[in-house]
């Protein structure tokens, strides 16, 4: 299936922002953006990591280590446990205290390998380092890019070697870089974007290499304006596009970017390689350049420490396995007390219990909030205003669709497409009544995703 | 001759809504309400049974009963007639639609006894502008079993959102359907005059 | 006279249509179907593994399904339909459920403040829960709304209580526990219960919970021979083979109780 394709996006010319298309709804929200200046801090070393096997979406990696085992910075933890999968890698050297089990972000307990660490921090045989990547086999590439256990580091953490095999009749015509960092507080990204340009770019390069694209594009958001300027400058000659997108949540969602980017609507149920694009994180792209061209597998990553009660926000480089506490230890800890705790954005995080989390590979941030900044509110009825049909990218209702879910009409939910939501809160953030609407939706798809289960196990039987 | 039968269309499905502004055939309309396809279901059985009722029993009425001075056994003999067709639709019905059948349930036979069949079919046979014209008899009562669907279908889709409230407990059930139904009726009112 | 006869005539004519009309469109009714939908209890409630009471007798009737699987049924009703069906009576032991939970708001901590739809299986959607302990009762109603029959309390220190006489054993509040607190157990054997769900070391358990099995075997080593069977650091009765109601006295923090 071929697409009508431009020979540049067209999305660069000053005079062009009134034309840049704009996708259904969304909402203009306060950046908070405080760290965007704070340089990287790399961590220093931990005593301990606790390293989960399940850090990506699929089935968790298998533990190749036993209690007891010496291990090196970079050496396989846990190999990958299906397909849709990812292998894990030690953060820093060390014995394996024990195999055991860890507090996640989202409250499940994953299994987990509890590294000591030795303080030396050797490095292990890295892997085959690429003389000329250029001249590699795409599937040698790819093949890197899973041994390396690379996965989708915008949050959503799905293995990135699964992303760049689409299905047989499917081909892909456009590979875009995701450097929207939609999500307000985190500056994770931006930081990446100032301080290791060329990374980004080969590792956009690469993906290109691996599915045999000509059309490369970068978009950032028009709140970076250094970003933007520093990539474009960077990615002359190159190859690569770079573009500068408005500032609206959530421009950087997947389908919300291809059609801004492209003009390509995902069909619902569908994925973006059914209309030729890929979208990889910005994080994700250099992650594969360093495995390529170094040989580095992926046990690192920027998390960016930031809310009015932390003393010094920053954006610190994070080896997997370090706890939440410690990150914040290094931003000079909290100088107010916080009301809640959140893995993530504000408005896609997840709220925490407790500091001793694990940062994984999909920790983009550690938000704090003090008790002004949250509301405690009280669900009322739906009003029927449709302030949230306005708001929601994906063209759903969620007003009526919460009421569908709270009366447990679970098959009329799916219905009328309740699957398609993409969980970024634009409904919640404009609910006049306070309605949970996000946590009805994620209500609706649980139980649509169990009986799903169920009817497949029956029918296996 | 053709704006004639337009006017009564409009006054039987608007203006002199079976349901809403005669107040007949409330038995289903309450029963069979509470989602839209059973109430389709039901409004498509009940102008089946009154358009062929309507013309039987015009038939009935013009060439047996006034003919030869039985007027009073109008009552009778229009029920057995109803009772007979409403038998055969019963039967058709669960023969090319159980699901609709168990759907309607217990509702299926009442159309037997439904005030609106009957009344439509007495009206046609005592009032001046119905008395002895066939045609314009079964015209008059397929516009009011389309005005009876037309009802039940507003009010069911109306149910079906009542059902993703939360009702006082109070009102709960049969005590909402009724007043929503007497808001429905008012609204109706705004026809009256339509058509004169 | 001419009325009698116009009458009579109308009659018989609309009576020959019906005729004709069934017998070229009228579908066989099975009376076996008719008698075993008189027999059902009409709840509707799905304890039999079912979409209601009509597709059980029509499953009966079918041979889909045997006679016994509803938990409402009495067992003279089981009897008449084995009769009518004309198998052997297969009789299943009457299950009750039980909230095997004693967390309410005074004995079990919370680790934080849980603002959201007031539902356990939301709630869990939400880092997993609100309470300190992850195997007890949420306390937010989700059973009591499933069940049919009204047989859950839900107490107003946010615990679930199932009121054994109300309580028929169809399962759905067993279904709906996110956390597995509920257990289905046979009506008989429901004299003492473990009121607590988690398996984990008793140092941990009583951080987060006052009422917790501490794991201290007292009731393992007093009761008979494999009554009490130790699952981890929790004990639980063997329903087959249940222990005496004196057992209660030796629990030290009186999570084994009588059933209330």
């Amino acid at each position: 299936m071929s697409h009508k394709m431009p020979e540049k996006s067209g999305l660069n010319k000053g005079d062009q922002m009134n034309k840049q298309i704009k996708f259904y709804g969304g909402v203009k929200l306060d950046e908070g953006k405080m760290t965007s200046n704070e340089p990287i801090i790399s961590a220093p070393l931990e005593p301990l990591y606790t390293v989960p096997l399940q850090q990506h979406i699929g089935a968790p990696a298998k533990a190749v280590v036993q209690k007891g085992d010496k291990v090196l910075r970079g050496q396989l933890l846990g190999e990958a446990g299906s397909f849709v999968s990812a292998p894990v890698h030690s953060p820093t050297s060390g014995t394996v205290r024990e195999l055991s089990s860890c507090l996640g972000p989202a409250g499940a307990q994953l299994p987990a390998v509890v590294i000591e660490s030795d303080g030396e921090d050797t490095a292990a045989e890295p892997l085959p380092i690429f003389a000329n990547w250029q001249e590699a086999s795409p599937d040698e590439l790819k093949a890197r890019v899973a041994e390396a256990g690379i996965v989708g580091m915008g949050g959503a953490a799905f293995p990135t070697a699964v992303k760049l095999s689409p299905p047989p009749n499917v081909t892909i015509d456009t590979v875009i870089l995701n450097g929207v960092e939609c999500e307000p507080c985190l500056t994770a990204d931006h930081r990446l974007m100032l301080e290791h340009t060329e990374t980004i770019i080969t590792g956009a390069r690469i993906i290109a290499r691996i599915l045999g694209v000509k059309q490369i594009i970068i978009a950032i958001e028009m709140n970076k304006p250094d970003a933007l300027e520093m990539m474009t400058k960077k990615a002359e000659g190159t190859g690569v596009e770079v573009v500068g997108l408005r500032v609206l949540y959530p421009q950087g969602a997947e389908k919300q970017l291809i059609y801004t980017v492209t003009g390509r609507k995902v069909p619902s149920g569908k994925l973006p390689a059914h209309v030729g694009c890929l979208v990889t994180n910005v994080s994700s792209a250099a992650a594969i350049a360093d495995a390529v061209c170094l040989g580095k597998p992926l046990y690192e990553r920027i998390t960016t420490v930031t809310g009015t009660p932390v003393a010094k926000p920053g954006n610190i480089l994070c080896r997997v396995g370090t706890p939440y506490s410690s990150a914040l230890a290094l931003c000079g800890g909290v100088k107010e007390d916080p009301l809640k705790i959140i893995s993530g954005g504000p408005m896609m995080g997840m709220s925490v219990y407790s500091l001793d989390i694990p940062i994984i590979k999909g920790t983009s941030g550690i938000l704090l909030l003090a008790a002004d900044e949250v509301s405690q509110y009280t669900p009322n009825a739906c009003l029927r205003c449709g302030r949230c049909n306005d708001a929601c990218p994906m063209e759903m209702i969620p007003g009526i669709l919460s009421s569908t879910i709270e009366f447990h009409h679970f098959s009329l939910a799916e219905r009328w497409h309740v699957m398609d939501c993409i969980e970024c809160g634009c409904c919640s953030y404009v609910c006049p009544a306070g309605r949970p609407l996000v946590q009805h939706m994620r209500r609706a798809k649980a139980v649509a995703n169990a009986t799903r289960r169920a009817a497949e196990a029956a029918s296996k039987k | 001759m053709v704006k004639e039968y337009i006017l009564l269309i409009i006054g039987a499905v608007l203006v002199n809504n079976f349901v809403l502004s005669r107040i007949l055939g409330i038995c289903p309309f309450l029963g069979v309400s509470k989602r839209l396809d059973t109430a389709m279901g039901m409004g498509g059985a009940v102008i089946f049974v009154m358009i062929l009722s309507g013309f039987v029993t015009a038939l009935c009425d013009k060439y047996i009963l006034v003919r030869y001075n039985l007027e009073y056994l109008r009552t009778i003999l229009f029920i057995l007639v109803i009772a007979g067709l409403v038998q055969i639709v019963e039967v058709l019905l669960k023969r090319f639609s159980e699901t609709l059948y168990t759907a309607l349930g217990i509702y299926l036979p009442l159309i037997t006894t439904n005030c609106a069949v009957l009344g439509s079919a007495i009206i046609c046979a005592t009032e001046e502008e119905f008395k002895g014209r066939i045609f314009k008899s079964t015209v008059f009562c397929f516009a009011s079993a389309v005005g009876f669907a037309l009802a039940l279908v507003l009010f069911s889709s109306v149910r079906e959102r009542l059902e993703l409230s939360k009702i006082p407990r109070s009102f709960q059930g049969p005590a909402i359907a009724l007043v929503t139904a007497g808001i429905l009726a008012m609204a109706f009112t705004g026809f009256a005059g339509l058509g004169s | 006279m001419i009325d009698i006869v116009m009458m009579t005539g109308t009659g018989v004519l609309l009576g020959l249509a019906i005729g004709l009309v069934v017998r070229y469109f009228g579908v066989p009714v099975n009376p076996l179907v008719e008698s075993l939908n008189e027999l059902m209890p009409g709840a509707n409630c799905g304890g039999c593994g079912l979409a209601g009471c009509s597709d059980y007798a029509n499953a009966m009737a079918t041979g889909r399904a045997k006679p016994g699987l509803c938990p409402v049924m009495s067992a003279e009703a089981v009897a008449k339909c084995c009769e009518l069906l004309g198998v052997e009576s297969d009789t299943t032991e009457p299950k009750i459920a039980v909230v095997c939970c004693s967390g309410d708001d005074d004995h079990a901590a919370k680790q934080a403040f849980y603002n959201g739809v007031n539902d356990c299986l939301n709630a869990m959607l939400v880092a997993g829960g609100s309470k300190g302990c992850t195997y007890g009762c949420l306390g937010l109603g989700s059973c009591a709304r499933a069940c049919p029959f009204g047989a859950i309390e839900m107490l107003p220190n946010h615990l679930a209580k199932i009121h054994a006489d109300l309580c028929t054993g169809c399962g759905k509040c067993y279904m709906a526990c996110p956390r597995n607190v509920i257990k289905l157990v046979p009506r008989s054997a429901a004299k003492v219960h473990v009121y607590c769900n988690s398996p984990k070391k008793a140092p941990i358990k009583r951080t987060v919970c006052k009422a917790a099995c501490i794991g201290c075997r007292k009731c393992a080593k007093t009761a008979g021979e494999g009554q009490i069977i130790m699952n981890g650091y929790l004990a639980s009765i063997n329903y087959d083979n249940p222990p005496a109601e004196g057992i209660v006295e030796v629990c030290p923090t009186k999570c084994l109780r009588k059933a209330d």
